[in-house]
């Protein structure tokens, strides 16, 4: 095996029936549409594709899952406990290859602006719009058209479409937690119109791409090319080892020109740290990264936020666990007459704060099948706790009121066909991993 | 000569200077010494009165009543009320409050020139202005109307009064609208307020880069703030160019350093009668409310008003400005400047000649270098975030963001 060719552990199958009906065979196979071709693509790419992407030979590979989602927020909103379901994560995702794996297509429709309109209660979160809850993400979360052929010693690719800008770590969704961590918007760039190069050669991966700055208004914007070019974003990725994957990376993201306000420019940065390894007889993951963005006004820096995040999950037979732990700023904004929303942009020009979120996460989940379908019920429990950093006039205690906060998930993940791989990684970029997700 | 020829030229000198002393000048002479007022004086606070479940936005004063607004959301609570405040004593007394309907902020507050009318700007849920009627009942105004059109959404971030040609109107600057089918630029709407229940839009343009955050309306002539297109004179009815109301003229603009030009004042002397100063406020982008903000104040000389021209600034470290006041008769103009409380500036007499050592690099006058700082409140409290300020007699009223309404002795600061 090369240096840097990753044999990583598979998460266990998912406890397979015995004996599936006709019906939902037959449904199965329409998800799994796949033709045989060499296998080439495999071959020149320095990093197997990922055990969830369709296998070599496949043409097409279709993919569906959702979670239904009860939380428990205490206190939500000064001093009251919200419990509120959801559908989330509704997504369609589909992989296809052609040309021997020289072409190479990854899309992803994510139904949310159906379901989740309101946004998810997560205490800390912000972005888009919405404050302490997640946003929905957009009908056309991704669609990426990859291009691969050999390049001094190595593979090369050209990838185009809508998605993630070669910056920073995997898309939440596509980790162990369905509740997302509070960086969201500090440790991906997802959303963007982009073209973007990567060459993989031994145990490197090298990335750049130039994208659109603006973020998602409502899940149907399907985004311009406006501002196209204006923002820019690289990415260094090792894998000294099996399973092992370090990146750094870095953004210019060129404020939003298509925004009638104030609007800033952001410069990102990311390092982390992965590991996709054997252990216990399972299948372990870990993750520790840490993330900046510091805006800009005409290149003066005016706010900086940062955050560390570790998180680490095992899968062992039908049953896994995961733990996470962040460490993360954000703005306090302005809100709206519904207090989890913030204007966009503001009229004037100051945040109302600056605070610090520190956020322990546990799960725990029982994978098994049922008919084709993978099925994950699960319990998520976090302990977070809020302090304003500046000397503001914004007092969270006021806010939520309690410094600290406990939320409870329980959720039951339904899913069929093609898992979605790994976000963020495209054509040669794609290094070889499972998206650690249930 | 002898001493009877030198006594009759004598009695008469002293007859006319007895004469010329007895008479009265029809301006008094300036004697500097009374004149000067104190440099950095404190000013005492005399009364606070407390709104710790909503940020307080905007003051403004109609004889013995105060009316703060609020804005954004805190502790769940949205910023849509007005505290209707007794301001007899020094003591401010919450009195009353309306509560806006479909509101999220009501940022800006203010009473017409005639006393009749209360206006209050709403933001963020379609905006509008609701006009509420003060001769029939100043604690509790009932409300005559509430004006929103398609032109006021997505807000009304400010809202001024201004009389011309003896008709009163409403100035409102509109917030910029984004949405993911579009946006639409941030706008100035008048309104002829001709029947207060009916107003009449008589003029919607687009401005400003990308705000017309602010207006002052005086003589006919229109100031509006345009944050980084500066600063721009129209003739409405007192300029000579043929504007009105339902069609400004322009005069004239001045880029001011720094840009962000937030709110302005053009500053009319009641001793002097000079009328060539226009202050303006810088509102920087940045920093966390009532922990640190910037911005400068700004002067310019407007005594050619199609050539204005900036003279002088005043810079307070780490905190920024935000709205006016001025005592004109005293000549002292009153600034919020958020944490940085309340600063008073003497701006009588010329501001643009000032010493080598008190100009900045490009040549401006530093008035706090001029000395031209005559008083400072609120500077030892914290947390504090001052919005607005109101000048009556040897009061202050000063809006804070964080507790409600302070109210600063200031009569230090009386010629």
């Amino acid at each position: 095996m090369p240096h840097g060719r990753i044999t990583h552990a598979r998460w266990p199958a998912a406890a397979p029936p015995a004996r599936r009906p006709r019906a939902l065979r037959l449904a199965l196979a329409a998800l799994t549409l796949a033709t045989s071709t060499t296998g080439a693509a495999a071959q020149n790419h320095a990093h197997a594709p990922p055990a969830d992407a369709p296998p070599t030979g496949a043409l097409l590979h279709l993919g569906a899952s959702a979670t239904g989602l009860l939380t428990r927020a205490a206190p939500a909103l000064a001093g009251r406990t919200f419990t509120e379901g959801y559908l989330t994560q509704p997504v369609l995702t589909a992989a296809a290859s052609l040309a021997g794996g020289r072409l190479s297509a990854t899309g992803m429709l994510n139904l949310e602006g159906l379901t989740l309109r309101r946004g998810e209660l997560t205490a800390g979160m912000w972005g888009e719009g919405y404050v302490d809850r997640r946003h929905p993400h957009t009908y056309l979360h991704e669609l990426v058209l990859s291009g691969r052929a050999p390049v001094a010693g190595g593979s090369a690719s050209l990838s185009v479409g809508r998605g993630f800008a070669p910056f920073g770590t995997d898309d939440p969704m596509a980790r162990p937690f369905v509740k997302f961590p509070l960086n969201h918007h500090l440790a991906q760039l997802p959303e963007r119109v982009l073209a973007s190069a990567a060459w993989a050669r031994g145990p490197v991966v090298a990335e750049a791409g130039l994208f659109t700055g603006a973020e998602p208004r409502s899940p149907e914007d399907v985004g311009g090319l406006d501002g196209f070019g204006r923002s820019w974003a690289a990415r260094l990725t090792a894998l000294p080892r099996p399973g092992i994957e370090l990146q750094v990376s870095t953004a210019r993201v060129a404020a939003d020109q298509r925004i009638r306000g104030i609007a800033l420019d952001h410069r990102k940065h990311s390092a982390s740290a992965r590991a996709s390894v054997p252990l216990l007889g399972g299948a372990a993951y870990g993750l520790a990264e840490w993330a900046r963005t510091s805006e800009h006004e005409e290149g003066r820096r005016v706010y900086t936020f940062e955050s560390v995040l570790g998180e680490a999950a095992l899968r062992r037979g039908a049953w896994g666990g995961a733990l996470r732990f962040e460490r993360s700023t954000r703005p306090e904004e302005e809100r709206l007459s519904d207090p989890f929303r913030t204007p966009y942009p503001h009229a004037d020009a100051h945040l109302v704060g600056v605070t610090r979120w520190l956020v322990v996460s546990g799960r725990a989940e029982h994978n098994r099948g049922v008919g084709p379908l993978r099925a994950t019920p699960f319990v998520e429990a976090s302990w977070q706790t809020v302090a304003e950093l500046t000397g503001s006039i914004y007092d969270p205690v006021e806010q939520y009121g309690r410094a600290d906060q406990w939320h409870l998930s329980v959720g039951l993940t339904l899913g069929a066909g093609m898992r979605h791989a790994r976000m963020g990684r495209y054509g040669a970029a794609r290094t070889e991993g499972h998206a650690h997700a249930p | 000569m002898t001493a009877r020829s030198t006594a009759g030229p004598l009695l008469l000198a002293l007859i006319l200077a007895v004469a010329t002393a007895c008479e009265d000048d029809p301006v008094a002479p300036i004697d500097d010494d009374e004149e000067e007022l104190p440099v950095s004086a404190p000013l005492p606070v005399v009364g606070h009165g407390l709104v710790p479940e909503r940020y307080t936005a905007e003051v403004a004063i109609h004889g013995s009543w105060a009316y703060t607004s609020s804005w954004s959301s805190r502790a769940g609570n949205p910023g849509n009320k007005v505290v209707v405040w007794n301001i007899v004593g020094d003591q401010p007394v919450a009195a009353d409050s309306l509560i806006v309907p479909f509101a999220s902020t009501t940022g800006d507050v203010q009473v017409s020139d005639d006393g009749a009318l209360l206006m209050v700007a709403t933001e963020r849920t379609g905006g509008s202005v609701m006009l509420y009627d003060l001769q029939a009942n100043a604690t509790r105004p009932p409300l005559i109307t509430r004006y929103t059109s398609p032109a006021t959404n997505p807000g009304v971030h400010t809202a001024k009064f201004g009389r011309v040609g003896g008709t009163l109107y409403a100035f409102l600057s509109i917030d910029p609208l984004n949405t993911s089918e579009g946006s639409i630029a941030a706008a100035l709407v008048i309104l002829d307020l001709s029947d207060p229940a009916a107003p009449v839009e008589v003029l919607v343009r687009t401005m400003g880069q990308p705000f017309v955050h602010d207006v002052f309306v005086r003589d006919g002539i229109l100031f509006t703030a345009l944050w980084d297109a500066g600063l721009t004179l129209w003739d409405i009815g007192g300029g000579g160019l043929g504007g009105t109301p339902a069609d400004p003229v322009q005069i004239g603009n001045v880029l001011t350093e720094g840009g962000n030009v937030h709110n302005v004042w053009w500053y009319h002397d009641a001793l002097t009668g000079e009328q060539r100063y226009a202050f303006v406020g810088e509102e920087e982008v940045g920093g966390a409310i009532g922990f640190n903000s910037g911005g400068d104040l700004h002067v310019v000389d407007v005594s050619d008003m199609a050539n204005p021209v900036e003279v002088a600034f005043y810079h307070v470290p780490g905190a920024g400005a935000h709205n006016f006041d001025v005592d004109e008769q005293n000549g002292v103009l009153y600034a919020a400047f958020y944490n940085g409380g309340v600063r008073a500036l003497d701006v009588r007499g010329d501001l643009s000649a000032c010493g080598a050592e008190q100009r900045a690099a490009d040549g401006r006058c530093d008035l706090k270098l001029m000395e031209r700082e005559a008083g400072v409140g609120l500077a030892d409290v914290s947390p504090v975030a001052v919005w607005g300020v109101q000048h009556r007699g040897t009061r202050v009223w000063a809006s804070d963001m964080v507790s409600g309404l302070y109210v600063l002795d200031v009569s230090a600061l009386r010629r």
